[in-house]
């Protein structure tokens, strides 16, 4: 049970992570699906800074949790815009960015 | 766990392995596995409040991963920052736009999204395979890190070497929240349909 579980496990995540924002077309689950890939790859730091002990994978998922929140509160007052605007929610239908 | 010796009636002194080694590797695969199929949950429920669900099973599992790889602190930020705050915000969203049903039906783009993603998970493992990095060993063993205590060790790190991306996240977290805050103050032009 060495790094090798934690590059398969990292990499499944953030490729179930890929197919989710590819295939689903609701914006609410592709914005979850970019955190499962965000998830993955703080599991990965986070292993890997045990497996090499040191400490600086720790500050970098610290980072990468500060970035992800901000993306959200972001991205999620956008969405909200949107069906505010819109009142559909269905990605295929937005295909332009003017308001 | 061997035995003292032959006082005992059960000789253990055979097992050449340590069972809490086992019992480890055991406890991160089972949680690794429960990891991954949570993610599956996640892009495969139709509804949006089970995904929002199945998402906080996942980072539950994660927050368990971490805690077992010697990360305690940021064990805790897991569960509080994502699968407290980003999780709330989530399902609130959710049932102000109303949770809505979404048809699965497959299709050519989604076969070929398929494939495409299976192509990049089979790069991403073959990397790992053939990957000849030798990177350098630190000096935060998990005797160290248990006597300094985690949140400590990080502490120190953190506002020694990385002040500077410390203070960019302070400055990246007040720009999101001016910028929400612009986004939800100013009234909405009224929408011109245009002709599809």
């Amino acid at each position: 049970m060495g790094p090798h579980f934690i590059l398969l496990i990292s990499a499944l995540i953030f490729s179930i992570g890929a197919l989710g924002f590819v295939i689903r077309r609701n914006p609410l689950i592709m914005f979850m699906s970019v955190e499962l890939m965000l998830n993955s790859v703080n599991f990965l730091l986070i292993g890997y800074s045990n497996e090499l002990r040191s400490i600086d994978g720790q500050i970098f998922a610290l980072v990468i949790m500060t970035v992800a929140a901000a993306e959200v509160v972001v991205g999620l007052a956008i969405i909200l815009t949107i069906f505010r605007t819109r009142h559909d929610l269905d990605v295929d239908h937005l295909d332009v960015l003017k308001g | 766990m061997r035995s003292g010796g032959g006082d005992t009636v059960f000789d253990f002194s055979w097992v050449d392995f340590n069972l809490f080694e086992v019992t480890y590797d055991v406890v991160v695969f089972v949680v690794g596995i429960t990891a991954v199929l949570a993610a599956l949950g996640v892009i495969l429920c139709s509804s949006p409040i089970y995904c929002a669900l199945y998402l906080i099973g996942h980072m539950m599992c994660l927050a368990l991963l971490f805690l077992l790889y010697h990360a305690e602190f940021i064990a805790a930020v897991q569960i509080i920052v994502y699968a407290g705050a980003v999780m709330i915000l989530f399902l609130f969203i959710i049932a102000l736009l109303g949770g809505k049903k979404e048809k699965q039906e497959f299709s050519f783009h989604k076969f070929m999204a398929l494939g495409f993603v299976g192509i990049l998970s089979a790069e991403l493992m073959l990397s790992a395979r053939v990957g000849k990095t030798q990177p350098v060993e630190g000096m935060f063993t998990p005797a160290k890190i248990t006597e300094v205590g985690s949140a400590k060790a990080v502490g120190i790190e953190l506002f020694s070497r990385h002040l500077v991306p410390f203070e960019l996240a302070s400055i990246l977290l007040l720009v999101a929240a001016v910028g929400v805050i612009c986004l939800a103050k100013f009234p909405l032009k009224p929408l011109r349909r245009r002709a599809r």
